[in-house]
């Protein structure tokens, strides 16, 4: 198994944002992560890149602990993440924000991949940009990805780069997502709220609500569950 | 002019022209001595200031902590002075593992917990007498050697030892700054999860930057203790070495690589000849005034600033 999440449990004081979610990802598998605002998907994705600590619960990647590991370990062990709201490297040009996540995750440069990368997510004509000054939100979305590729992930999670984005340029976005696959065959973990962006990338999904697993299976499947339809429309009443 | 010619004009004067002029001057080559002694630290400190992100007050302990390990190994175990030097830039860089500790603090705590370590430090030198000789301080400690005809010892002599470790601690700096470590340093003070995540370890990157930081600073300490040949705890983790050395950084341009040394240099030569002379006590205060002003005009500097006027010359030139 790529990754393994056992009961992962995380809780600010009296607050559960995620309750005992388990789940699996086998190599090259596509997965959705749905549920409405609050849901906790967000705090699952920092559990697993270790910006938090669940409080329960076990995370493996490949057999080897998560947990145990601080932030940039599990960068080195194959975590790439790509944030919701972009964080460019300050101060960095494009192909600089590469070059460190290329270095400090894989131990050296590669250049030859970096040139891929920028070519792949269309930012060539702005590698030598400054990245926090000088891109537009598309170009910012994609620098996210392109610096999670940049350190040579196993599993890539995307917080939403989708969002935001009109529908030519959301069409064009999932069209080099399928370029990256294609070319580097990785696992995609994605967090989305537009569902027919989820069924047309996803071949699993799985539904958080209130931090909790509330239905797992292929978008059609999910889409029409009840209890999913209820936890978007409004709870009980609906 | 291409950076290299301005180097290369740079180590003509520093190394040929300014001995030739002042070497017969031992009083004014004392007075640069001392401001490249101040320069050293300034660079340290300003090196961790800005790659590392971390506002130092305790420059003083690692300055002592180096002067008294090159004191101590030539006096008490024999060793030459010039690898002694070397020993005492691992030991400052030792002691600064001691600190590291207060890098889990930010902006003002670290600043205020280190210059708690310099104060520790100082009193281990004045209480453990049996090593250091306790208050009464370290006499006779052995002067720069002579090597291969030139007399290191002398007050010339000292000025090239001193010219040299600057200029190498700021070539380290540079090398640094220009590495991947250099950008991943400098990306982590504004978006220090989004590097981690890209697999930066930015607590072992800071700490590597506290540790070069007392390394310099640690040699120059040495340089200083083999050069006045005496040492005593209040002297040699005096609050002045760090206060000197932030004032030359801040007012020379401590975003850049160049400002820390042209500003301890024209600071102190200033204090030292001007306002010395003017106001034999509390000339310093008139340190204070330029500081502020610094700041309010030209708050990157005087090099900044130099660079700005040079550049725009140039421009005019070219036009």
């Amino acid at each position: 198994m790529l990754l393994e999440l056992d009961g992962i449990t995380v809780a600010f004081g009296g607050l559960v944002a995620v309750s005992n979610v388990s789940f699996t990802m086998a190599e090259g598998d596509v997965l959705g992560l749905v549920g409405p605002n609050g849901a906790g998907k967000t705090t699952l994705f920092n559990a697993v890149s270790g910006l938090v600590r669940p409080t329960q619960g076990r995370a493996r990647l490949l057999g080897r602990d998560l947990i145990a590991m601080p932030i940039h370990a599990r960068a080195r062990a194959g975590i790439g993440r790509a944030f919701q709201v972009p964080q460019p490297l300050h101060e960095l040009t494009v192909r600089e924000n590469l070059i460190v996540a290329s270095r400090f995750a894989t131990g050296r440069i590669d250049n030859e991949r970096i040139d891929e990368i920028l070519d792949l997510l269309k930012l060539g004509h702005k590698a030598e940009a400054e990245a926090s000054t000088a891109l537009a939100l598309t170009e910012q979305k994609a620098l996210e990805v392109a610096k999670a590729l940049a350190t040579n992930p196993k599993l890539l999670m995307l917080d939403e780069v989708l969002a935001g984005l009109e529908t030519a340029g959301k069409r064009a976005f999932m069209h080099t997502l399928d370029a990256v696959r294609a070319r580097y065959g990785l696992a995609l973990l994605i967090i989305e709220h537009d569902i027919e962006t989820i069924t047309r990338l996803c071949q699993r999904v799985i539904v958080l609500n209130f931090g909790k697993l509330i239905a797992e299976g292929t978008p059609e499947h999910v889409f029409n569950d009840s209890e999913v339809i209820r936890s978007y429309t409004g709870g009980e009443a609906a | 002019m291409t950076n290299a010619i301005k180097l290369a004009i740079f180590l003509v004067l520093a190394y040929g022209a300014v001995p030739l002029a002042l070497g017969g001057n031992p009083y004014v080559i004392g007075l640069i001595v001392a401001s490249l002694t101040i320069g050293g630290i300034s660079v340290a400190w300003a090196l961790l200031g800005n790659l590392g992100g971390m506002v130092s007050f305790g420059h003083a302990a690692f300055f002592g902590v180096g002067a008294y390990v090159s004191a101590l190994l030539t006096m008490r175990a024999g060793w030459p002075v010039f690898p002694a030097m070397l020993a005492a830039g691992v030991g400052a860089a030792i002691a600064s593992v001691a600190t590291m500790p207060a890098l889990r603090l930010r902006g003002p705590y670290f600043a205020l917990a280190i210059l708690a370590y310099a104060e520790i430090f100082r009193i281990l030198a004045t209480e453990l007498k049996s090593v250091t000789g306790g208050a009464a301080g370290l006499l006779s400690i052995p002067r720069l050697p002579m090597v291969l005809g030139i007399d290191f010892g002398s007050k010339l002599g000292g000025y090239f030892v001193i010219l040299t470790i600057v200029l190498l601690a700021m070539t380290g700096y540079q090398l640094i700054r220009r590495s991947p470590y250099g950008l991943a340093l400098k990306a982590m003070h504004d978006s220090e999860d989004a590097t981690k995540v890209v697999g930066v370890n930015s607590t072992m990157l800071k700490a590597w930057m506290l540790m070069v930081s007392a390394f310099i600073t640690g040699v120059v300490g040495a340089f200083n203790a083999h050069y006045i040949n005496f040492l005593e705890p209040d002297y040699a983790f005096a609050g002045l070495w760090t206060t000197l050395a932030i004032v030359s950084a801040i007012f020379g341009g401590y975003r850049t690589v160049t400002g820390p040394l042209l500003g301890a240099v024209v600071v102190y030569l200033v204090d030292q000849l001007l306002f010395k002379a003017i106001l034999p006590q509390g000339h310093q205060i008139v340190l204070g005034v330029l500081l502020g002003a610094m700041i309010l005009f030209s708050p990157g500097g005087l090099m900044p600033l130099l660079v700005a006027k040079f550049t725009r010359k140039e421009a005019s030139h070219a036009a």
